[in-house]
């Protein structure tokens, strides 16, 4: 059975959203989004639009001002446990625990969100394999490549098997040949039926994943709708 | 290989093990910072015990030969009590505050953060990371010093209380200051300006009522005093201070701490935007 048809309904829902600085800066206004389960939906702005502040707020690491954020139904703002469960974020930064192996990197998040040990172990070898990172498992996460710390990330972000997948600027500063692995990755992650959330600066990486795309300049959606859509107006 | 990421229906993933989600959550926030201090163990665990064994012999040995007994009791034994706090006290505090600290510069806190772990989980998580650093190091200083000269326990019933409080009142402190600092200058800062001096001039190599006015008065004013007071005691049995107070306030004083570290991860303060 297609995963897609398990579930139906608004993955994510922003309505209102607002996030104010202590400096006075308004990176959010009001800002409204309404993603369906299993879309792939792009998030497309300028450096400074405010992507990530959005992503930061749907995930807990800002807080809002005002506005709700429902994940799957969930709030994702006070009551957030089972959001965060529903949520996988891969962030534009490699922030990777240089401490770690890549192993113990994965095994973590996974204890991070409730997996039982042996659950951890399947996915973590399940994961390392199917981004072709086995060979490294016990090396610490501070020797890979830029290529592999972004592949570890998506892998991390994977690991509690999230139904929304968040990718903020995955592809920022990559070469060609990662970003078409990248683009491969995600595509077929989306077919088996989670739901992303895509931020790029890239219009073409846009129309080239995404359902339905959004943009946001200034802290506003200003546009939003498939990518025939968006080219007619 | 085909390898599924996708979504699976919830219930696919239900745990079999008898513990809860929140409790394997806690565990593993424990369990990493646990494996951090391990994987550095020559600073994190050897460099102190060095550090302890220098003071003993310093002190114990060359000082010592001359002091002989201070209140009774042979100078050697009268320091080791000090030195075993202490050293629980600077890991407590060190372990907590680079930790946070290097992951908040690493972002690798976002992991945490992001995830569906309380604030209470965080920084119970946190602080015990450095509670557990202080505590190992406290316990190898203790079982080389029995060995080497031998260390009585009067009072286990006051000792025991009175060394995690101070592990904890530490730990908490760590976190404080982890979580407040921006770069490690503000760690090593509060650690050598602040931290040690307390310690230092809180007695552990000296009995304060040995020492000239205002010096003797001024000691008092110093919380780290209270608390060598209450070790002390419970190792030898002497103390210069009322220990149902100091173990009152020290209670206190370390639960305030938590608290106020509870209300800044609770708000997010410097760990959320």
């Amino acid at each position: 059975m297609d995963s897609r048809e398990i579930e139906t309904g608004r993955a994510l829902e922003i309505t209102d959203l607002v996030k104010r600085y202590p400096t006075g800066t308004e990176a959010l206004r009001e800002v409204s989004l309404d993603i369906e389960t299993g879309e792939f939906f792009g998030l497309l702005g300028p450096n400074g639009a405010g992507k990530s502040t959005l992503i930061h707020c749907t995930t807990g690491l800002a807080q809002p001002t005002s506005g709700s954020i429902s994940v799957f139904g969930h709030d994702a703002i006070d009551d957030y446990g089972d959001a965060r469960l529903a949520v996988g974020l891969a962030p534009q930064e490699l922030n990777l625990d240089w401490f770690l192996t890549l192993e113990e990197s994965l095994d973590y998040h996974g204890g991070y969100f409730g997996m039982p040990k042996k659950a951890r172990k399947e996915r973590t070898a399940e994961l390392l394999e199917a981004f072709s990172l086995s060979s490294k498992k016990d090396d610490r996460t501070q020797t890979l490549s830029g290529g592999m710390k972004r592949r570890l990330i998506l892998a991390r972000a994977l690991m509690h098997r999230p139904r929304l997948l968040i990718l903020d600027e995955p592809t920022a500063g990559v070469d060609v040949e990662l970003r078409l692995e990248l683009w491969q990755y995600v595509q077929r992650i989306n077919e088996e039926g989670t739901t992303i959330l895509l931020t790029t600066h890239y219009l073409e990486e846009a129309e080239q994943l995404c359902d339905r795309i959004a943009f946001i300049n200034d802290g506003q959606i200003v546009a939003q709708g498939t990518s025939p859509e968006l080219s007619a107006e | 290989m085909r390898t599924s990421f996708g979504a699976r229906p919830k219930n696919d993933r239900a745990p079999l093990l008898s513990l809860s989600a929140a409790q394997i959550r806690f565990f593993s926030l424990v369990r990493r910072e646990c494996n951090r201090f391990f994987k550095i163990k020559r600073q994190t665990l050897g460099a102190p015990l060095l550090e302890t064994f220098l003071y003993i012999s310093v002190f114990g040995a060359a000082l010592g030969s001359r002091i002989d007994e201070l209140n009774g009791i042979d100078y050697v034994v009268f320091i080791i009590p000090g030195l075993i706090m202490m050293a629980w006290a600077i890991n407590a505090f060190t372990n907590n505050a680079s930790s946070i600290l290097q992951q908040k510069f690493q972002g690798a806190i976002h992991d945490q953060l992001s995830s569906p772990a309380s604030p209470t989980q965080l920084l119970l998580a946190f602080s015990l990371g450095g509670f557990l650093r202080g505590g190992i190091v406290a316990v190898l200083t203790f079982t080389a010093a029995t060995i080497l000269v031998g260390v009585p326990v009067e009072h286990f019933l006051i000792l025991v209380p009175s060394l995690f409080l101070v592990g904890f009142f530490f730990s908490q402190l760590g976190v404080l200051v982890g979580v407040r600092a921006e770069q490690f200058d503000d760690v090593s800062f509060a650690q050598t300006f602040v931290l040690q001096p307390l310690i230092f001039l809180g007695g552990v190599f000296y009995s304060a009522s040995l020492l000239p006015e205002p010096f003797r008065t001024l000691t008092q004013f110093d919380p780290v005093y209270y608390m060598i007071a209450l070790v002390r005691y419970g190792f030898l049995g002497y103390s210069e201070v009322n220990i149902a107070l100091s173990l009152g306030v020290l209670t206190a004083a370390t639960l305030a701490l938590f608290l106020v570290n509870l209300r800044l991860f609770s708000s997010g303060y410097r760990l959320r935007a």
